[in-house]
């Protein structure tokens, strides 16, 4: 009996021949192709999430209606040439509320991941440097959070709190970084076993510059990655609170206050285009974020090829 | 025992890797026999098609790697089997693997499963090469670290991977391997990963095991000490061609291949004192992918001449002693 | 074993305290009178101004704070909860009405998604590079982005409202309360909440896979001459599984939290609903209760994946 030619046979033959004519080419644009291929993805991300945040900055430019104006004449009015997404139960431009939307939305997200890293990224370089108390400390402070369903925590300090922006920023970081923190940290503990680092310790260098000027940077590549997929969860968290009625204040357009009024049946039912955009945008750009961060986490870590 | 009846013929074998989306010629035409209850050792660089040549013979190759052409026939009871031809992880490859041609690998650290008992890895291949039930393979388990000179066995035989030492575990993959009592066992640079105390115990135990089952067995090694000690043929390997073969006798005191040479020279001998010269070989390893036109080792090799620039033919030395250069005359008389 | 289980057990102690305290802290800074939480509301109703006083001494209430804590917590430990702000009821009651639907939703959630998130991910990962395994990645791509709620909203307006295969939501209807009759509510809410973890769980299980796959084990299984599947499941999966489970084991705040969202999504009588209504009428104590449950259960439940995982490992015990 024979074997089967498979679909890698196929391959394998195309390859010899090639070697034996002495024309296949050199190996190396080849895996640098593979890596833009997938990278495609993430490029395609970027732009889209490069266009949402131009057009959510300039929103008085890409729209004409005031997001915030009611018109009871024009009242759960379907898509039309006027309003392109039509308009909501009391009359608002869809369309114009998910541009203006936008802002508040990614202001939520971004800040709350830079506010997340600034205090993961240094209290992280720092202790996990230092170690001892400092270190053991906040890592059993960082469990007592990291245990608490994030959701369940954000709820209890906003009903503490109250509810505004500010605040949700606020507690978006509070609850947040821990995870920033560990993998600072975690990288940390690896880097300051290198060579370089026992020299600039011989050298009488303080702790200080060592770590955040000499350690810190070497690290920035996964901290990156997180950065991003933190801004793509906290503008889910920020979603589905205020699809509850418990994140941002109500008066203020966000892409899940706009949802929020998809808990009635009916205008989930009769009424798709007041909901259906604003649930496809928050998808396609959350998406778009976890495919840069994606494509990020490839370009900075080889060994997670796969 | 008929003292040469063969149990493995390989003849003119291409094995190509396929890896990055280039073709490496990891074995380009290779031939030997092994024989009943003798030892073949396998030497040569590390990259040299070594290993490669071990997982074709099992078929247990890289994803992307294929047999081109040439025959692997395994001479069994039943008739010759041409492995080659076999689908890789099919019925019929599978009754042969473990049952009658049985492998040892590198690193016994990472080729035992860590969540399972000693035990039951070891009875594994048993179980789907004969109708046992549970008690006798555990019994059989526990007989095979025995024999194996493993203390203890009742009790280790339900020890994890991780609970056992490295040598120990290069001696359950042993028992592993002799399990069903197979007809060829392949080791592959089998003490590679243990320390040099533990080296010597497992190739005595791999030689004792040889003699009592007649077992057929093919060393993969770089140790010129072990090929002296355990080998009853040698093949040299080069670049993905047997550039030597014969008894031990035929290669290690005469050889005929510059490279067998050179590489003679280029190891230290035990107990010969400061005195010895030792010369390394010139140069170094070629590109796989961007290979010599002719012989392989020409660039490196001090008889080299312009009839080196065509690749040569097998010359034949007696009738046990091959070699794959156009010098060979002029190497023997040399040594 | 033992002495990992038990050293596992004791590790909880200090984090539940840590975690008590911050709890009590939020209870006595939150606005509104601790009386009223501490006592049911018929106890104080009738009490006039100096009785309410005597009332705060014989309660300890001008005890220094960490007596006040120590006092609360003795109460917990003997399952007094306190009462709720806005209906006087003691909150362990409240609470206990609503356990069983929670759990029916999560538990049924994680079945699922551990289930099909390792088959799905398994076969990606043999079958990698192929057309299955493009479109299941994708698929996780997408599980991963989108939120639960519009998931869940998207379900509710196919199945429910356009094809009408299953109810909106509730758990019972009146007159039908075998467990049986309440299936076809469980449904949805169910598959909407596992549909999401079973995105994260077959990415995870993949790369578990392929790193298992390319084992030198694996190698050695085949040496061995046993069939493809006992070389890919037996030995690829089985240790495939370990990380699986550690990661499956740190989603359950997820999985908690996302009980939350989908319970609203589905009007579903859980814990989750109970907290949410509880954050909107600012009744304090419930939600810190809630919130101290919550964290305990996740405790509790990291505590049998850790174990479930020594189980899995060998490895394990003897560190």
């Amino acid at each position: 009996m024979t074997r089967r030619p498979t679909r890698l046979d196929k391959k394998f033959d195309l390859l010899r021949e090639k070697t034996e004519q002495g024309t296949l080419k050199a190996p190396s644009s080849n895996r640098a192709l593979n890596k833009l291929a997938s990278n495609k993805l993430a490029v395609l991300g970027l732009a889209f999430v490069t266009i949402m945040i131009l057009a959510s900055v300039f929103a008085p430019l890409v729209t004409q209606y005031d997001p915030q104006k009611v018109d009871l004449r024009m009242m759960l009015k379907p898509p039309s040439a006027d309003h392109i997404l039509g308009t909501d139960k009391i009359g608002r431009d869809v369309f114009a509320r998910i541009i203006y939307g936008g802002q508040i939305s990614i202001l939520v997200g971004l800040g709350s991941a830079l506010g997340a890293a600034l205090i993961g990224v240094s209290i992280g370089a720092y202790t996990g440097y230092k170690g001892g108390w400092w270190d053991s400390t906040f890592l059993r402070i960082s469990e007592v959070v990291m245990s608490f369903p994030q959701i369940i925590l954000v709820l209890m300090l906003v009903t503490i709190l109250g509810q505004s922006l500010m605040n949700l920023i606020i507690i978006f970081t509070l609850t947040g970084w821990g995870s920033l923190y560990r993998l600072t940290r975690a990288q940390m503990l690896s880097l300051r076993e290198e060579e370089y680092v026992q020299a600039l310790r011989a050298f009488g260098l303080n702790t200080f510059t060592i770590c955040f000027k000499h350690i810190l940077p070497n690290a920035l590549g996964p901290i990156m990655v997180n950065i991003t997929l933190s801004t793509a969860m906290f503008i889910l968290q920020e979603a589905g609170l205020s699809f509850l009625g418990l994140g941002v204040p109500l008066n203020i357009p966000t892409w899940g206050n706009i949802l929020n009024v998809a808990q009635d049946l009916r205008i989930l039912q009769n009424y798709w285009w007041v909901w259906l955009p604003s649930a496809v945008t928050i998808s396609l750009f959350v998406l778009a974020i976890n495919f840069v961060g994606d494509g990020l986490r490839d370009t900075t870590d080889p060994t997670m090829q796969g | 025992m008929s003292a040469d009846q063969k149990v493995l013929s390989v003849k003119d074998l291409k094995t190509y890797i396929y890896v990055n989306n280039r073709c490496n010629k990891a074995l380009d035409g290779v031939s030997f026999d092994v024989y009943r209850g003798k030892t073949l050792c396998v030497v040569g660089e590390s990259g040299c098609g070594k290993s490669i040549t071990a997982s074709s013979i099992t078929q247990l190759l890289p994803k992307l790697s294929r047999i081109e052409s040439g025959e692997i026939v395994y001479h069994s009871e039943r008739g010759n089997i041409r492995i080659d031809q076999l689908e890789r992880n099919g019925p019929e490859m599978r009754a042969l693997r473990g049952a009658e041609i049985s492998m040892i690998f590198q690193d016994p650290m990472t080729a035992l499963n860590p969540v399972y008992r000693i035990g039951s890895q070891i009875s594994e291949g048993l179980q789907y090469h004969s109708k046992n039930t549970l008690a006798q393979l555990k019994q059989t388990s526990i007989d095979l670290l025995r024999q194996m000179g493993i203390p203890l066995a009742e009790q280790r035989v339900d020890d994890y991977p991780h609970q056992f030492s490295g040598g120990m575990r290069q001696r359950a993959m042993i028992a592993m391997a002799m399990s069903c009592k197979p007809k060829i066992l392949i080791a592959d640079e089998p003490t590679t990963a243990l320390d040099v105390t533990i080296q010597a115990q497992i190739f005595e135990l791999i030689d004792e095991l040889k003699q009592r089952h007649n077992t057929a067995v093919i060393l993969i090694t770089h140790d010129m000490g072990v090929v002296a000690e355990l080998a009853d043929h040698v093949a040299v390997m080069y670049m993905g061609n047997i550039v030597e073969q014969g008894t031990v006798d035929d290669v290690l005191r005469h050889p005929a291949h510059p490279y067998t040479e050179a590489l003679l020279k280029s190891i230290p001998i035990l107990g010969k004192g400061k005195q010895q010269q030792i010369t390394p070989i010139q140069g170094s390893t070629p590109d796989p992918y961007q290979r010599p036109k002719g012989c392989q080792f020409e660039p490196r090799c001090p008889y080299a001449t312009e009839r080196c620039q065509t690749f040569p033919d097998s010359q034949s030395i007696s009738a046990t002693h091959d070699a794959l250069c156009w010098h060979s005359e002029k190497v023997l008389s040399h040594a | 074993m033992f002495v990992y289980f038990t050293r596992r057990l004791l590790y909880l102690i200090p984090m539940l305290l840590g975690i008590s305290f911050l709890i009590y802290l939020g209870l006595e800074l939150t606005p509104g009178d601790i009386l009223s939480y501490l006592l049911p509301p018929e106890a104080i109703a009738d009490l006039k101004p100096e009785e309410l006083i005597a009332m705060r001494e014989a309660l300890g209430l001008n005890d220094p704070f960490i007596v006040r804590y120590l006092y609360w917590l003795g109460g917990i430990l003997q399952g007094d909860f306190g009462y709720s702000l806005a209906s006087g009821v003691p909150i362990s009651k409240l609470v206990l009405e609503r356990i069983p639907a929670t759990l029916e939703l999560s538990i049924a959630a994680l079945l699922f998604s551990t289930l099909f998130g390792v088959i799905l991910g398994s076969i990606s990962a043999l079958k990698r590079g192929s057309l299955m395994d493009n479109s299941l990645t994708v698929f996780g791509m997408i599980g991963v982005s989108i939120p639960e709620f519009i998931f869940g909203l998207i379900a509710l307006v196919v199945f429910a409202l356009q094809l009408e295969w299953l109810p909106v939501g509730k758990r019972l209807m009146p007159g039908y309360d075998s467990y049986w009759d309440h299936m076809p509510h469980l449904v949805m809410p169910a598959m909407v909440l596992g549909l999401i973890m079973t995105a994260g769980v077959m990415r995870y299980t993949r790369s578990s896979m392929l790193d298992s796959l390319n084992k030198e084990f694996i190698r050695t299984a085949r040496s061995k001459g046993v069939p493809e599947w006992r070389v890919n499941f037996i030995h690829g999966l089985r240790v495939a599984l370990i990380p699986v489970v550690v990661l499956i084991g740190f989603r359950l705040p997820m999985l908690i939290g996302g009980t939350v969202i989908i319970e609203q999504v589905f009007q579903w009588p859980g814990i989750g609903d109970l907290f949410v209504n509880a954050v909107r009428g600012q009744n304090y104590p419930l939600v810190m209760m809630i919130s101290f449950l919550s964290v305990t259960a996740v405790l509790f439940a990291s505590f049998l994946i850790d174990l479930l995982t020594a189980l899995l490992d060998p490895r394990i015990k003897l560190e």
